[in-house]
């Protein structure tokens, strides 16, 4: 036992054995026939792809679907970052609500989000009525149908996904360095700059390429809040499929669509782990290359001791000038919560609506949603098998995920780049190729309809989650921490589970968390592996949306947001602290 | 012509190929008589009604336990299930562009009419009767506007032309989205630009796009599903457009200050369907005809107002119910009937006119 575990020390692409077991069978194989299809085997030819672009509508929206999966991805990353640093800064357990209360709209489905900001944007939504009634404007502004309402609900549904990989790589960051820089006169710009935020970079990486590869598969948010012009390239795919389901020219353009994520991506850098020696090394060759800034750090030299005189005497001092920067650093914090919050709040106030569909503000109050929820089996059986589904495929590529991440950090970085997009896949391609590719796999299983079916086919993009996510924490670990429990006889095993484990789980507990919500609000693969036998809460919520959206919809969402905040109570009244940060190997400077 | 057909059927047999090759292995049961039957019945209201005016009647009276699937099944569902003998479902409502595209994929059973009745088959509207599925009820795609932008003191909207004519009904316009080929906003375009209602198909595409044109710079949104028409008209974010007749019809119970203007309303229809290995073929034929009899559409028109495709349901309904319901034959007359089996032909290239129209929209829309 000992000597097996040695060995697969030794041999760390061992570990991503179980993730890619599970990617071969249940999404691999078909993938690869639909790529033989997508080059019409067994004759061979481009033509689909000629097909594809010999039309200059893909080619113009395949650049708009890139641009805008950009564009929001920057937006993210400049509202996420600072909302994180500041989350990270705060005490323990202001963070942990924090967390949980960015966790809250992931809760939520996406349709219901998106619905929210129809009702907040419209013309007669909460805006524009605002407005109007304090005699701002006199008559509505188009809000909604336009990039800028596209921008804000994307943003929306993404920024959780930046927030938590930059938070769990922050959370592993030594302040003490900081503290060391500081003390040796580097200004707090420069500590930020120059230690800190290239220490972050890999939660920096993740959390991009994350937003950005999903965003790419973006279509319902497009549909519902942009401009007349802003399709996306999924938006064709989804209706091609629906009209002519020509599963060559499909899988011809979702191949498009990963060879774009694959362009894109390696040009930022797959490479999640290891980098935060070249970044420092890169920053420093700036400085170095421009005449000017050389002088200015001349004259910024000279002042360093008295700047680390001046840092020694303010630690001693109570309330420091900081007292500003505070105030600025609550007043976005809270903003960001609102802007995370406020559709979630008009949800639930939705759900007490005594009208017949969704609207704000209700035309009157009553329970009767609340009713139909707990009045009708088929809704809660629907949600407890999401549920059961859900913790299962959290526990199963949480575990599976992190052996990956953990193999993927240990091995050539050549290979790394490789693996990590492989591992990516099923998040990149359209999900209804990936469900028409989980539906061949799991047919040659003999497990369409059934509940090891879904997990599995939830798993595939469940894992991609937890890799992203544990890789960025394993990045910023430093392996010599691991030498140095072994050179004190410690065995591999033991290492992983007491040294290794206990410093990555904040990365951990990001990724299972997320690998529950993927898979709680999956729709498009669900729907056809589940063989219309198993009936999950997205399904039932999604019933009839053709014609109209079920108001019951807003009460499942507004239940769903008191489990977590229920949980957090908890957590306060029982006075257990929970310990997300994971810092028990390192003194705990933070605060 | 028949290069192109061979080659539309080289790409699905070299995709069959590939389910094929995944099918092995996954065993089926063979079909046996039995005493079941898995319909899907849509979700929603329509969903409700179907159950309560089929399915439990139909329980009822033949003793076969029915399993209603309260979910909308796609085109993707039913292709993956027959290539790969696994279906697993007996009947399916299916939107008329499904129901012909599944077809044409030779995805479909066909309806057995000799079970039928004469009286009822005969009362059955002609366009509802394919040899792969029974219409299950007719719904309309009218021309809706705002009373307030158009009061009855002045002059209204009565027909396509006059939604194009921007200088006499000025106001924020919206039409149904056209990225699924078929449901778009053809027709209207042609009959604006004067066509004749009776020579809309086979329909020019190159003009139904110079008319749209036309209007393209007062159009506001283009609607892609019931819901999102409905909630543009309840937020007057638009002056007039078309919608769901069904929708409309809701938010005017509700109060809202608008008016459906039938005269060139388009309509279409949702079929019931049976995809081929269905294991209770026999069952789901039965339920078909069961479903279009008299007294059951009647039924089902009372709990939805959707239009019942058999002619002698209205007699058993109240005039005033009747004439809210598209395919009552006083409204059926100014009515354009869309021409689906038009949609699904195969042109030159290979291309169904609904892949065509799609693609053309997805140049032109952006």
């Amino acid at each position: 036992m000992k000597m097996f575990f040695q060995k697969l020390g030794r041999m760390p692409t061992v570990l991503t054995m179980p993730a890619f077991a599970v990617l071969l069978v249940v999404f691999g194989m078909p993938i690869i026939l639909l790529f033989l299809s997508s080059l019409n085997a067994p004759v061979f030819s481009l033509v689909n792809y000629q097909a594809f672009f010999g039309q200059p509508a893909n080619i113009r929206v395949l650049y708009q679907t890139a641009e805008i999966s950009a564009v929001a991805t920057a937006i993210c990353l400049v509202i996420g970052y600072p909302a994180a640093y500041l989350m990270v800064a705060a005490s323990k357990r202001l963070r942990t609500t924090l967390i949980v209360l960015v966790i809250i709209p992931y809760l939520t489905s996406g349709l219901v989000r998106t619905y929210a900001w129809v009702v907040i944007l419209g013309d007669r939504g909460l805006i524009n009525n605002l407005l109007l009634d304090l005699g701002l404007i006199s008559s509505p502004l188009p809000l909604i149908y336009s990039r800028i309402a596209l921008y804000i609900g994307m943003v929306h549904i993404m920024l959780p996904l930046m927030i938590l990989p930059l938070i769990s790589v922050m959370m592993g960051i030594d302040r003490s360095l900081m503290a060391a820089g500081r003390s040796m006169g580097a200004r707090p710009f420069d500590t930020f700059w120059r230690i800190f935020f290239p220490l972050s970079i890999p939660g920096v990486r993740s959390g991009c390429l994350l937003v950005f590869v999903i965003c790419l598969g973006f279509y319902i948010t497009p549909a519902a809040l942009g401009g007349i012009g802003d399709a996306m390239l999924s938006t064709f795919i989804a209706s091609q499929v629906q009209t002519s389901f020509n599963m060559a020219r499909v899988s011809a353009a979702a191949f498009v669509l990963l060879g774009l994520a694959v362009v894109v991506l390696s040009i930022f850098g797959l490479d999640l782990s290891g980098t935060q020696g070249r970044t420092a090394q890169s920053t420093r060759n700036s400085w170095r290359s421009r005449p000017f800034d050389l002088m200015k750090r001349r004259v910024s030299e000279l002042l360093t001791p008295l700047r680390a005189k001046r840092w020694k005497a303010q630690l001693y001092r109570a309330g420091s000038d900081s007292r500003w920067s505070n105030i600025v650093g609550t007043v976005f914090v809270v903003l960001v919560m609102f802007y995370l919050l406020l559709p979630e709040l008009l949800v639930v106030i939705m759900s007490f609506s005594a009208g017949s569909f969704l609207e704000f503000p209700p035309p009157g109050l009553s329970l009767q949603w609340y009713r139909s929820f707990f009045g009708d089996p088929s809704w809660y059986d629907a949600a407890w098998i999401s549920i059961k589904i859900g913790v299962v495929v959290a526990i199963l590529s949480t575990i599976v995920g992190t052996l990956a991440a953990y193999g993927i950090n240990r091995t050539l970085p050549r290979l790394r780049s490789f693996l990590t997009l492989v591992i990516l896949t099923p998040i990149t391609f359209p999900v209804i190729v990936v469900g028409i590719a989980a539906y061949l796999g799991l047919l040659k299983l003999g497990l369409l309809g059934s509940m090891t079916g879904i997990v599995l086919a939830h798993s595939i993009g469940a894992i991609g989650y937890v890799v992203v996510i544990v890789a960025a924490t394993l990045a910023n670990f430093d392996p010599r921490l691991e030498q140095a429990a072994k050179s004190m006889r410690a065995g591999p095993l033991q290492t992983f589970v007491r040294v290794t484990l206990p410093l990555i789980r904040p990365g951990i507990i990001g990724g299972a968390v997320f690998a529950f919500l993927s898979s709680f609000d999956e729709i498009v693969v669900t729907s056809l592996v589940g063989g219309l036998a198993i009936r999950t809460l997205p399904l039932k919520m999604w019933e009839g949306i053709r014609h109209q959206i079920d108001p019951t919809i807003a009460a499942v969402a507004s239940l769903m947001i008191l489990v977590p905040v229920f949980g957090l109570i908890v957590l306060y009244l029982s006075g257990l602290r929970p310990s997300p940060a994971g810092k028990r190997a390192l003194p705990d400077v933070a605060a | 012509m028949n290069i192109s057909i061979n080659r539309r059927r080289f790409i699905q047999s070299t995709s069959a190929i590939a389910l094929g090759a995944m099918s092995c292995g996954a065993g089926r049961a063979l079909a046996q008589p039995s005493n079941e039957l898995r319909v899907s019945v849509y979700g929603g209201d329509v969903g409700k009604a179907n159950v309560e005016a089929y399915v439990k009647p139909f329980e009822a009276e033949t003793g076969i336990k029915v399993t209603a699937i309260p979910d909308d099944v796609t085109l993707p569902q039913i292709e993956l299930m027959v290539t790969s003998n696994n279906t697993t479902v007996d009947v399916v409502g299916a939107s008329s562009a499904l129901a012909h595209t599944a077809n044409l994929k030779s995805l479909l059973e066909q309806i057995d009419y000799s079970i039928f009745k004469k009286d009822e088959l005969d009362a059955i509207l002609d366009f509802a009767k394919k040899p792969f599925g029974v219409a299950g009820l007719v719904y309309g795609i009218p021309m809706v506007y705002s009373t307030e932008k158009f009061p009855p003191t002045g002059p209204q909207p009565t027909s396509w032309a006059d939604f194009w004519d921007v200088e006499k009904f000025p106001g924020v316009r919206t039409l149904e989205t056209g990225q699924g080929g078929e449901e778009g906003p053809w027709e209207e375009a042609l009959l604006a630009d004067g066509v004749a209602a009776d020579k809309i198909y086979p329909m020019d595409i190159d003009r139904v796009f110079a008319s749209l044109d036309k209007i393209k710079p007062h159009i506001r949104k283009w609607w892609t599903s019931g819901s999102e028409g409905q909630q543009l008209f309840h937020d007057k974010a638009v002056d007039i457009g078309n919608c769901y007749d069904g929708r409309a019809i809701l938010l005017i119970d509700q109060g809202a200050p608008l008016k459906i203007n039938r005269n060139q309303s388009k309509l279409t229809n949702d079929y019931w369907v049976i995809p081929k290995g269905s294991p209770n073929v026999q069952n789901a034929q039965k339920f078909i005809e069961f479903a279009t009899r008299a007294d059951r559409q009647a039924a089902f028109a009372k709990l939805v107002p959707y239009g019942p495709i058999n002619r002698n349901a209205f007699k058993l309904l109240p005039e005033e119910v009747g004439l809210k319901l598209p395919s009552h034959p006083k409204l059926l007359a100014n009515s354009i009937v869309m021409d689906t089996q038009w949609y699904t032909e195969v042109g030159s290239g290979g291309k169904t006119n609904i892949e065509r129209l799609q693609e053309r929209w997805n140049e032109w829309v952006i």
